[in-house]
This record gives C-alpha cells, structure tokens and sequence, in this order.
C-alpha cells in the first residue's frame, strides 16, 4: 500500500484528543519562577524612571529586570532584513524598552516571583514614571512633514519603501480610452491562536547550559538569535518546541520575550515562565494587514486589463525583531496574482507607527494581493459591463504558458486557473443563480454571488535571513528491527505535516506507516531548520525526507540486489518487502535487509555498502532566484497554490447582516500528499478570512491605546458564523519539487475577502453599494445601503 | 489571573450572606455564576478585599407557581430558566431570553439575580424582565422591599441595591392567556453581548401590547404600544411603532460593535420584527 | 491568602490549599497536574478550559477554585481510561476533528454534553452546542463531522 494521497489520521490526535498533549505552558520544573511583564500603558513615551522598591519588598518576589539592565549586559536583540535591499533603518531594540516605548503594551520591566499571582501583583507595584509624548498612531498622517517620528533618527515615518515596476504602467494609463480606479482599506487584524503565546528558560548556571521551552514555529532560528542576542554559545542552548496551540505565521520569532525570559532565567539561576495573558497576547502578539491602497486599471471593452497602477500604504506598526512587515513587501511583489498584465507600477510603503509591531500572518501579504485583483477583476466587470467570471478568464495566464515569469521577478511553477474557476461556478450552480436572485428577491430577500481567487505564493525563501531560507534538512534512520525514525526540521503547529513526512518516508522505504515515527521541534535532536511556516512543511521538510530516505532506499536496494542476484535498478518496495518489478514474487523482507546490514557487514550481501542505516540530507528549493546579477530576476517564491471561491450570502438591508448560504471552493495546491490534512487547513484558512472579513478588527484609539483586548470584544466567528465549505482539489504538479506539491498552509484564507465584497454588491445592487472597506460589519454595511449609491 | 488578593467567603445561608454584606458593605463582592466577575477580576477592572459566594446556600434558586406570577430565586441558572416546565408555561419570553444567553456553557453557571445586579444596559434579562413588568426583592439584615424594573434599574451597571443589599428573587406576572411573545437580539457572532435587543408582549385583540427595548440607553426602555396596534399591524402602525422605538432609544450609545445612531435605527427595527413575531403567534395571527 | 478545596476530580478525592486567587482551571493545571485543561482566554469566551462540574459544562476560568469545594469535576482525562480513547474522542481522531489540539479537550466536553442532553442532534444543533468553544485551526467543519460520527455510532 502507498500512503501519499490517503487521508490517514494525524499521528499527534490521540494524545491530544485525550488532553495528553504537552504544550510549553504545561512545563513544570523544579524551583520554577513565573514572570510576569509590566507593561507601558502609552504608546509612546520616554521613560523617566523605574522603581521596583515596593515590588521588591512583596513576599515571593525574586528579581525586578529593567531595560537598562539588559542593555547593560548588552543584551541587544539582533534585527533581520527581509532579503538584500529589503530592510528597515537600523534601530537598537533589547528585550525590554529602554529611553523610551515604542506602543501600549511594550514591556518596560519584568518582575520575576515564586508563584504566578505574586508576579502579577508586583508587577502592578512598579512605579514606572514616564513622559509621553504624541504617538503616530495613523499611517496616512503619519506620512505627513510634521508628523511626530516613531524613531527620531529615522527623519521620518517610512521603515521601507519599494517600487516594482515593469513596462509602462503610468503611460497607458495616462493614454487609455478606459480607466477604472479606487481604494480599498484593509483593517487591522490577527490570528489570535487558542493558545497564548509562552515560554520557560532554564538556565543551568554550571553548566552554563540554556534550555528554552517555546510556543515557537522555529526552534533553530531561536536558538540562533538567543545565542546571538545572549552571548551563548549556540551549542550550550537547547530550544524545545513542544507541541503548540495554533501559530499561523505570529509564532515566528523574533520577540521581544523570547529574549527577556531567557535573560531572566540566565540572570537568577532558575528556570522562568510565562505565559501570556489574552489581553498581553492581542496587544503584542504580532498584527497584520493594515492598509490603504490606491489602484487605477487601464481595461480594453473586451475586459482585457492593459495596465494596472498601485500604492500601497501599509501601517506595519512599530519597529521589532518580527519580520512581519515584510508583508507588504510581498503584497507588492505577488502583484498582479493569476493575471496576464505586463505593465504595471507598484508602490510599496511600509509606515511605522506606535502600534504593535506586524507579524507574519497566514497570507503574509498576499491575501491582499489576491484581494485587489479581485476588486480590479470585479470593477472592470462593472464598467464593461461583462460577466466577473468572463473578465477574469480573460486575464488570466493561460494553463500552457507555466512556468510563467511572472513581473515582480516570480517564476509561478504551475497552475490552471480556468479549469478550477469554471469547475466552481459549476458546484455553486453560477447559470442558474440569477433566477435564484430574482425568486429571493421577490420575497423581499437580497442575496449575492461572489468570487474570490487566491493565488498562494509558497516556500518563502529569503536571502540574507537566519529564518527564512529556502531549505530544510531531514535525518531518516532505520533500527535494527526494521522501524523508521525521521527527524526533521521541519516543526508543526497542528497542521498536520508530520504526518505528511511520515507517509513521504514510509513509501520511500516501502515500510508500513505504523512503522513509521517522526521526531520534531528539539534542537538537540533534529538537524538544523527552519521550522513551519509559508507552507514549507511539505515541500521543504517532505522533501528533505524524500531524498534522505532515497539514500537509504538505495542502500537496501543495493543489498537486496544481491540477496536477490537483480540489480538494484530492477527493484521496488512496498508493504514491508523488496521486490523484483513485476515479478512480486521474487522479494526479500525488508526487515531481512536490514538485520545483513546490522549484523552481517562483512558478509556477502552487505560488504559492499556502508555500514549503518542513516541519511541526513538537506534540500533547496530550485525555483528561488537570489542573484539577480547573473539570474535576471529575484524570486522569494517557489510555488504557487491557488484556489477559486465562489460564495452565496443574504444581506439582511435592514440590519446589514450578511450571512453565508453557500462557500464553494475548488483548491490547487499541486500533489496531495494526506487530503484528511490538506483539507483541515483549507477549512481553518477559510475560517480565519471570513473571521478577518466579517467579524475581527483590532482598533486603536487616537491614542494608540488598543480597545480590543478581550474575544469579547475582538469577536472570533463561532461554529455559527462558519457555513459548511465545499470543497474541491485539482492537482497541478510543480514541476519543481520532488513530489509535485506546492504546500497548503495558507490556502483558504484570502478568496473570502474577494468573495464576500463581491457577493455584498451583488445582492445589493439596486443600491448601488460599492465596497472598498473591511470588515463588512453590520454597521458598516447599513450605511451603505442608507446612502444609496455610497461607499462603504 | 487575578492578581488583587482577597478573603473568599462561602456562607451556607442567606442570612450568613446578608450578615457578611452587613459587615463587608461596598468592601466585598458577591460572587453568583461568575461569568461576570470573574473575568472583571481577571481583567483587574475590580479588585475587591473580600468575595462572598452564593453558591453554597439553599433557597436562592427555586421556581415556584405563587398564582398570579412566578417567583424565580435569584440563583436560578439560565439553563434552569430557560427550559423549567413553569415558565414554558408562565413566562415563555422569558425563557426565550435566557436561552439566548451567552453558550451552553455559560447557561449552566449564569444567574438570573447576577446577570441582574450587574444592569450591563444590553443584557437579555433586562430587557426581558422589564417587558413582563417583573418585580425585584431586595434583601439585606432586617428588612426587604420589593421595585419595579423603573426603580430597580437606575444607571449604566447601577441598580439600586445599596452595598449591603442582596437580590434574591424576581417576580414575573404570568403571561396572560393566549399571549403572543417575542424576544429577539442583533448580536456580531453567536454569544456576543447584544447590540440591541427587543421584547415583545401581545394579548390577543391587540389592545395590550408592550415592546421592551434593551441596549438603547442606560436602563431597559419598555414601551406600551395598544394605543399604536390595536387597529392592527398595519404598515401605518409599524412605522408609527419604529419611531416610538426609535424616539425612545436617544441615549444609545457609541461602542465597537454600533454607534449610538446605528442602535436607533436597529432599535426601531427590532421593535417592528420583535412586535410582528409577538403577533405571529395569537390565535388570529395578526390581522 | 489561602483556602482549603475538597473536591473530586475524575472520580478521585483531593484536598488541596490554594491562593483564593486561583481559578478552578489553574489549580487543575497546577496543582493537580491535569494539564489537559487549556485556557485561551482567561475570561470565559473561548471555552477551552471547559469542564464538567457536578455534571454538567461550565468555564472553569470562571470559577474560583475556592468555590469548587465540595463538587466534583471531570476534566479531559476523565473521559476515558488511561492509553484509551472513549467512542467519541475516536470518532474526532478518525474525521480529523482536531489540530493543534488546544481547544479539542473543551471541545470533546462539550460534545459530549450536548450527547448527553440530545442523542440525535441536526447540524444546526451540534454548532450551537459548541458555540462557546472557539476554533482557530479547523473551521469547525470536521468537529461537526465527528460529532455527528459519534452520535451515530
């Protein structure tokens, strides 16, 4: 039996459904202290004094740990870039704020204490006296002369700005006979995982040993940074991810946290943990998506889309470690998504303001990408007056032309994009819903159709980066009684790819999946990775299986060959038994193989390999271009998933809720290595867009002081607001990984932005509602309607 | 977590409570479902010295049938409430409202009298209590009294429960027979606080018809509307009705979830749907 | 200051002295060392630290360890032999109702409450009986699934 391509259940889900799981906040060592950060109640501020005396003197407190005494360790936290030429100006950064904060919630000190209640109240009896001073809190406004500066020696607001262009966007525009343009408005959200964010350090003061607990998606990329940041070497530190409550992208390093508990631990002696309280973790957990973009189209009367023109003004909040606001980078460089436009002129500027910080996102930048197109695709629809499917056929890059050298300097591996959206309109019944709509109508019901396309860059593999690097590396061994052990770097959140990497292994070896055992997330046991994240764990951490379980396959074949009198060519394996090709009769068992090398090396069959059963192999995705010198282009993107959506939804006119009737979705994300997991995610993913689109928003005041801070008041869609998914694959090989696959972790999450504004016009017509803003709230809708022919 | 310490008392009846309160007065808090208070603790929104629990003592949550009304103990559960074969029967509004609070979870633990005392202007109870002209028993050392939902109800989370009094019970007249009913919310996801929130009475023959409206002002808003109805839901009568409705909401205010004017307009709206659902249900059908 | 909770926790006596500032989530956690109990929120939206106490479901992020005494609870672990899974936790393994595992034991305590009080549910019925335990990884689709799974077996 081969298990690629069966839904086999998770490997994790019997622990975990008996509440068996070890998370980093279950950790419970001996003479642990608890930490808990006090926080800067303003955005921003110079901080004038600390006096932790009061704290101090509360029975059960160990250590009071400022900012100026972790920048005078020199403690300063290392900062990335996103690629060459891709970085923010330089700012010093250290675990906790020193001089001045950066946004509310900045940690100002840390107070360290027997038990957890103890840390808490003392933490309130720090007397931190500060200055504030008037924060950016708008990133329009931000951008104008006399703003206030979020750092006073940058000279003004921008952290980074690019512009993408290629042929000559602004002149056809300026010459074309039809131009359609507007804004969109991209609110502030989260992924908001069930489980807090945590950590325990524990620092073995002899040893001079760190061992570091994290709620993490990238273990070795900490350790990397804890020992730059630390002055530890990196092989006296040990990061362990246990397994982790959800992640979606605000798990990657680098916090601020990470760093402080560490510190704390190396500065008493004992372990250290935290746990993040909700509140503490919806204001500095990391955020994403806040934009303003401004876009005009050139289109011919045939829907053909001539040129297209953006800028994008993305408030990626204040400066960190995080590498989240190198998502507008991508919303830019993923421009123009699934769509044939030559020319067009993209302006990407990232304003810091005194908000938390962005952090990665499931999306990272290019839900909003596919989200414009599909305001551009549905507006030229508009103006044309032709049918939105029929303009974005028209427009799309046709099936035969991939690997297409997309204009941000892509290579889109593969893909076929008509075939999914016209097999879409045929589950949701496209002929057939304007009689729907009419029928709805005429009982005093609005209903709309919407469309959403996705195209879902994947692998993100960055030059220059500790974290994000286009390789991964994968340990396959075989014991003495035939059971497989893969170590890998790769590291799971819930998402189900250890699994994936054990069905990669067990069909490699031929050796059942019972057999089959995956270890991940331990430094000191797994080969350097880089973790989860942008979907790698299949096509970067499967693929390091792949090849180093190949090398062992090999080296069993070989000895076999020999038992067998075959060459090794004429081999395969399945079930636990190699074989002869088509002649199954002729085999050897597996586990026979494998006793000849263990116990028999001088003997016949096994002199002739290497003693042992073990391939630590590392692989590179070919579809990355890092040196545009010599390779003419820079691409951060190896493959390329894609879906297409199409959603039915009711708008109420006199109250402005919508509710869904229909999601129907056919997803590409090339080989389907378990459909029971693949399809797990499309379905969390779709969760988080239509949360995003309807009902998340983080809001800050004039202030920059954030007033949602509890799930009551950022309210996450139940099992009520999510309708039923239909959902579809296709499987469009890459043609660039060993097993055709492209990654599924982010799909799902971007065609209900398209889909949803999309179907709210479509029901509301005779209104003339245009949406150019989310989140689709019931207010926001009304007004809409109340204001016939308004925006939203 | 809570960070404020505190003394927890647990006494095994109501006059052990009402003696704490006496003793403790604005000190303390007490401690019914929880559902409120304690992630007002954990939020450190409050932090009192002592926290007496009610959930130890007998005879705060008995339904019983006294005739021309109900009488509920203040600790009844939400999930009691909402599905006690008595006030199916007496009170099914509400019933109607306590099934629309919160989840299944928060059903179990929530309490009649708690939700009550804390008066967050959009709560079910609120408006729906207030609707059925519910009366409040107000307890403390010696002596007790009885208001009406405009006496007990005074501000924005303000009842007029001194410090050292206790709510133990509520009195809802019983539904007159062959009523029609109605209780409805606008809510942004399945178990938020409601935005706005509308109860409707209607006796058959249209002359007694109350609409109580909730999260459109500090206290719950009940309107008596025969005079508007009698005639009949006519278009004329609705509209006449949504503005009573609207008119009656002025002091909605502005939050994440609406604006003061969205509550106004979702107020006339309410009163309209809570209205025509209440008549749905007589006999006649609405006419 | 402290309190003195006498309770049962899976069928088992205890007896434990807490800071009356304990939830009943956290004295489960850690003192009890139940670590199958998760809190999410700490303020009783997200329901991962649902419980049974005296039977029936309820946040116990929201409950004062304090005010547990003399009750009984039953936690995750309480649901199914050591090394075993109940018919329903299979049924949530076999249709993939779970992921990262975080909200799944508040989830499973649900479901099971909702079994309990309506052996035949509709879908509609099973969303709203688990309405107050929040999703993040699976769009809540496969849980529905396995719960329907498991009220047909």
């Amino acid at each position: 039996m081969a298990f690629i391509g069966k839904g086999v259940p998770a490997q994790n889900s019997a622990a975990l459904v008996a509440g068996a799981g070890l998370y980093t906040g279950d950790v419970k060592l001996d003479r642990m202290t608890h930490a808990h950060v006090v926080r800067s109640p303003y955005a921003a501020a110079r901080i004038l004094s600390i006096d932790a005396s009061a704290a101090l003197a509360l029975p059960g407190v160990v250590a009071v740990i400022t900012g100026d005494d972790l920048r005078a360790k020199g403690y300063a936290m290392p900062v990335e870039g996103f690629g060459e030429g891709v970085k923010p100006k330089p700012f010093d950064l250290y675990p906790l704020a020193v001089d001045r904060v950066r946004f509310a919630g900045e940690g100002v000190a840390a107070v360290i204490a027997e038990d957890p209640y103890t840390a808490k109240q003392a933490s309130l009896l720090v007397d931190v006296e500060y200055e504030d001073t008037d924060p950016v809190v708008d990133a329009e406004r931000g951008l104008a002369p006399d703003s206030p500066l979020v750092e006073p020696d940058w000279g003004s607001n921008v952290l980074f700005e690019a512009r993408m262009t290629s042929g000559n966007a602004a002149q056809i525009i300026a010459d074309a006979a039809h131009t359609v343009g507007g804004e969109l408005h991209h609110h502030r959200y989260t992924g908001a995982a069930m489980e807090p964010r945590a950590y325990v350090g524990d620092y073995d003061p002899y040893r001079k040993t760190l061992t570091f607990w994290a709620s993490t998606q990238c273990p070795h990329p900490m350790r990397t940074l804890l020992g730059q940041t630390l002055h530890l070497p990196e092989n006296n530190i040990r990061v362990i991810q246990p397994n982790v409550g959800g992640a979606f992208g605000l798990k990657i390093p680098y916090f601020q946290e990470e760093a402080l508990i560490a510190a704390l631990s190396l500065a008493c002696g004992r372990p250290v943990r935290w746990i993040a309280e909700r509140r503490e973790d919806l204001l500095t957990g990391g955020h994403a998506r806040e934009g303003h973009f401004r876009w005009q189209a050139a289109y011919e009367p045939d829907g053909h889309v001539t040129a297209l023109k953006v800028r994008y003004v993305a408030d990626v909040g204040a400066p960190s470690a995080l590498a989240g606001w190198g998502q507008c980078y991508v919303t830019g460089f993923a421009l123009p998504t699934c769509y044939k436009i030559r020319d067009t002129d993209v302006e990407v500027i990232a304003v810091t303001t005194n908000k938390c910080a962005w952090n990665a996102y499931r999306g990272f930048g290019k839900e909003s990408s596919s989200w414009l197109m599909d305001r551009v695709m549905d507006a030229v629809a508009q103006e044309t007056r032709l049918d939105r499917t029929a303009v974005r056929l028209r427009n799309f890059i046709q099936p035969d032309e991939f690997p297409y050298a997309q204009n941000g300097g892509a290579i889109i591996d593969s893909g076929d994009y008509p075939k999914a959206l016209k097999r879409v309109l045929e589950m949701i019944d496209y002929a057939n819903f304007p009689t729907l709509q009419a029928t709805a109508r005429a009982q005093g019901r609005y209903i709309g159709l919407g469309l959403g396309q996705e195209l879902t860059p994947e692998g993100c593999s960055i030059a220059g980066t500790a974290r994000f690097n286009g390789w991964d590396g994968a340990t396959v061994r075989i014991g003495p009684s035939g059971e497989v052990t893969v170590l890998t770097g790769v590291t799971s959140p819930g998402t189900g790819n250890e699994t994936a990497l054990a069905q990669i292994a067990a069909d490699q070896l031929g050796i059942d999946l019972q057999y089959v055992k995956v270890i991940q997330g331990d430094t000191s046991i797994c080969p350097y990775g880089l973790g989860n994240f942008s979907s790698r764990g299949v096509i970067m951490g499967g693929s390091a299986v792949h090849i180093a379980a190949g090398e062992l396959r090999e080296k069993l074949f070989k000895v076999a060959g020999r038992l067998l009198e075959v060459s090794p060519g004429d081999l395969e394996c399945e079930d636990g038994k190699i074989m002869l090709k088509g002649a199954p009769f002729r085999y050897v068992d597996t586990r026979d193989v494998v006793t000849k090398i263990y116990s028999d090396c001088h003997g016949a069959a096994a002199c002739g390999v290497e003693p042992g059963l073990e391939a630590t192999r590392y692989f590179r995705h070919e579809n990355v271009y890092h040196q545009p010198e010599t390779q003419g282009r820079y691409s951060a993107y190896p493959s390329w998933a894609n879906q297409a959506t199409a959603l039915i939804a009711e708008i109420d006119p006199d109250t402005g809720v919508i509710k869904i009737l229909r999601y129907c979705a056919v997803h590409d994300s090339g080989k389907i290595i378990n459909p029971l997991t693949a399809e797990g995610n499309v379905h969390g993913g779709t969760a988080q867009g239509i949360g995003g689109a309807l009902y998340e928003h983080l809001v800050y005041d004039d202030y920059g002081q954030l007033t949602t801070t509890t799930f009551m008041d950022y309210t996450l869609p139940t099992a009520m607001e999510i309708p039923h998914i239909e959902l579809e694959h296709q499987e469009t090989l890459s043609p660039f990984s060993p097993l055709g696959a492209k990654g599924v972790g982010e799909s799902g999450i971007t065609s209900p932005l398209g889909a949803l504004c999309g179907a709210v016009e479509d029901a509301l017509r005779e209104f003339d509602v245009r949406i150019d803003r989310l989140p689709l709230s019931p207010e926001r809708v009304w007004r809409a309607i109340q204001s016939q022919g308004g925006r939203t | 977590m809570i960070a404020g310490e505190f003394e927890f008392f647990a006494p095994p009846t109501l006059a052990d409570a009402l003696r704490l309160l006496h003793e403790h007065g604005s000190g303390c808090k007490l401690l019914a479902g929880g559902m409120t208070l304690v992630p007002v603790m954990t939020l450190g929104l409050a932090q009192p010295g002592a926290v007496v629990s009610l959930n130890h003592l007998q005879g705060l949550d008995g339904i019983e049938d006294i005739g021309h009304a109900l009488r509920l103990g203040a600790m009844t559960r939400h999930a009691t409430v909402g599905q006690h074969p008595l006030v199916l029967q007496h009170a099914p509004l509400l019933a109607a409202a306590a099934r629309g609070i919160g989840d299944v979870q928060v059903r179990h633990r929530g309490t009649l009298g708690g939700s009550l005392a804390h008066a967050e202007p959009a709560a079910d109870y609120l408006c729906a209590t207030a609707t059925l002209g519910a009366r409040y028993l107000l307890q403390k050392q010696g002596s007790e009294r009885w208001l009406g939902a405009a006496e007990f109800f005074v501000d924005v989370m303000t009842t007029a429960l001194e410090p050292d009094e206790l709510l133990t019970a509520v009195e809802i007249p019983k539904q007159a027979a062959g009523a029609g009913y109605s209780h409805l919310s606008l809510r942004r996801v399945e178990g938020a606080f409601p935005i706005v929130l509308a109860s409707a009475q209607i006796a058959p023959g249209y002359a007694q018809a109350r609409v109580g409206l909730g999260g459109v002002g500090p206290r719950p808003v009940v309107l008596d509307v025969g005079d508007v109805v009698q005639g009949g839901l006519t278009p004329a009568a609705l509209d006449a009705l949504g503005a009573r409705a609207y008119d009656a909401a002025q002091q909605a205010l502005s939050d994440l979830n609406g604006s003061g004017d969205y509550r106004r307009e979702m107020a006339r709206v309410y009163a309209r749907r809570a209205l025509a659902a209440a008549a749905a249900q007589l006999p006649t059908g609405g006419r | 200051m402290k309190a003195l909770v006498k309770l049962k926790v899976n069928g088992r006596s205890y007896e434990v002295a807490v800071d009356t500032r304990a939830k009943l989530a956290e004295m489960i956690r850690d003192d009890l060392r139940l670590t199958g109990t998760h809190i999410g929120c700490g303020t009783g939206s997200c329901g991962a630290c649902t419980v049974l106490l005296n039977g029936q479901t309820v946040k116990s992020c929201c409950v004062l360890a304090a005010d547990a005494n003399g009750q009984e609870v039953t936690t995750i672990e309480g649901m199914s032999k050591p090394g075993e899974l109940s018919p329903l936790q299979q049924c949530f393994v076999d249709h993939h109702g779970l992921q990262c595992g975080y909200c799944t034991p508040g989830m499973v305590l649900s479901a099971h409450q909702l079994l309990q009080d309506n052996p035949s549910p509709t879908e509609d019925d099973i969303r709203h009986a688990i309405a107050g335990n929040l999703c993040r990884c699976t769009g809540y689709q496969n849980i529905v699934k396995s719960i329907r799974a498991a009220s047909e077996t």
